[in-house]
């Protein structure tokens, strides 16, 4: 059915925001990195339920494995807090 | 996660489900059932016809054959952004190891890693090597491989790759031969009295029984070099200790 | 109906999210999370091309051909998506990748030049032209 596959989809997509509104609205850049990988699981599930798997494939390894971890690296070398 | 987050949060979410219904009601939103006339002509030929790529994989049959220059350029991108990273990051005089401090991880995780990393080359090259059957290629494998540098960086240290030879020299000069190879690929079908970047007459479609889908398997393979070399070379300048840039930037500013 | 509602829902929330992206670039002053919300705002305006290929029918499988023959094929094109916007997506992916990894090397040097990563900070520090 295509409403199951609707259904999972707005799932994905409301927990996504919500995870990118965490994002960037929180202060320590060190979870805002971990609510951003939280949305990239959420987007790939998406591009998983939108059938493109090809995406799927180059997208779980970057934005959740080498784009954490590019700044993770880089908030070792700068500073942890923003300052609003 | 503060009081405020929460309730900003209720308020998003109510207003999207508000906006959503109130689209519902006018009745405008583009539900599409049919291809475009475009994307039916590849879904097509990819296969079967006249301008066949001879793959089953649609998605890297229009990357490597029917749009092969774009993504030829978009390698171009990639090797730019790349070498301008590492302008950025440049050491012109040798670099000093510097000794840290700790014994580092358990045993646990450093053998946990010694088998993921290898099994992790095992499947980004399946995932690059079959890109013309099923889901995958060149940019997925070496976006797959480049995850392996990271865990032995992040494990062990960055002086374990370079104990074993690994070192950013050594990664652009792979990541060189991938992008050379497949700037020779783009001129062999020249050579061979056709079009920039010609497939299939020119390059056999089957190789041994199998199913090669003309030159797609070559570039994926390439691609899959360069990617994975390009980002294992990135890492391992990004992982350098920050010290050793300041007693650098410092000497020469005095 | 039902199903456009969810479809719908799935749009308009994609939307707040490149809405909230545009406001992390704009409004937040550290440098890196600015580039957090150019991440989360690329990765939506990849979702949304795909989003456009999609078709809402309920046999629908990936743009891979599951069988190599005739009857394979016409089954494949009456249920397959478009497979257009995909392949101009995996290029974006992987090569906003390498561009964010510059942008980072970026932020990194302009942090050992001028101390900081707030962009407040680095226009005083730029104006009074001391490092």
């Amino acid at each position: 059915m295509i409403f199951i596959h609707l259904v999972i989809l707005a799932i994905s997509m409301i927990l996504g925001f919500v995870f990118s509104y965490l994002a960037i609205m929180e202060e320590d850049l060190l979870k805002a990195v971990i609510y951003s990988a939280g949305q990239g699981v959420m987007f790939s599930i998406a591009f998983y339920i939108l059938m493109a798997p090809d995406v799927l494939l180059a997208y779980i390894a970057i934005a959740i494995g080498i784009y954490t971890a590019l700044l993770v690296f880089v908030i070792s070398k700068t500073e942890r807090k923003e300052v609003v | 996660m503060k009081r405020g987050h929460i309730i900003a949060l209720g308020v998003f979410i109510a207003l999207i489900l508000l906006v959503s219904l109130g689209i519902t009601f006018v009745g405008k939103v583009p539900m599409t059932t049919d291809v475009r006339p475009l994307g039916l002509f590849y879904l097509k030929n990819s296969y079967f016809g006249n301008y066949a790529a001879r793959s089953p994989e649609v998605v890297t049959s229009i990357l490597w054959d029917y749009r092969g220059l774009d993504t030829l350029f978009e390698t171009g991108v990639f090797f730019l952004a790349i070498i301008s990273a590492l302008a950025l990051f440049r050491i012109e005089k040798k670099e000093e190891k510097v000794k840290e401090k700790g014994e580092g991880f358990t045993f646990i995780v450093k053998d946990t890693v010694r088998i993921i990393s290898v099994l992790i080359v095992a499947v980004s090259a399946a995932i690059a090597l079959h890109g013309h059957l099923t889901p995958g290629g060149g940019f997925q494998g070496g976006s797959a491989l480049a995850v392996v540098p990271l865990l032995i960086i992040v494990a062990f240290s960055k002086y374990a790759l370079e104990g074993r030879g690994l070192t950013k020299d050594t990664a652009m000069i792979v990541r060189s031969i991938g992008l050379i190879s497949i700037i020779i690929l783009v001129l062999i079908p020249l050579a061979a009295g056709g079009y920039l970047m010609q497939n299939l007459p020119v390059f056999p479609s089957h190789i041994l029984g199998q199913l090669t889908s003309g030159s797609l398997v070559f570039y994926n393979l390439f691609e899959y070099i360069a990617v994975g070399a390009g980002f294992t070379a990135v890492f391992l300048l990004l992982s350098i200790p920050e010290k050793v840039f300041h007693k650098i930037i410092g000497g020469e500013k005095e | 109906m039902i199903e456009m509602f969810l479809w719908a829902l799935v749009l308009v929330s994609l939307m707040a999210t490149l809405v909230i992206s545009i406001y992390g670039i704009v409004i937040r002053p550290s440098l890196i999370k600015k580039l957090i919300a150019l991440t989360i705002l690329t990765d939506s305006a990849n979702l949304l091309a795909i989003m456009i290929g999609y078709r809402l029918i309920y046999p629908v499988i990936p743009p891979v051909l599951p069988q190599r023959t005739q009857e394979g094929l016409s089954k494949f094109i009456a249920s397959s998506v478009d497979p257009l916007p995909q392949a101009l997506v995996i290029t974006a992916v992987v090569i906003g990748m390498a561009v964010n990894v510059l942008i980072a090397f970026a932020i990194i040097q302009i942090y050992r030049i001028c101390g900081t990563t707030d962009v407040r900070k680095i226009a005083e520090v730029m104006k009074d032209g001391k490092t």
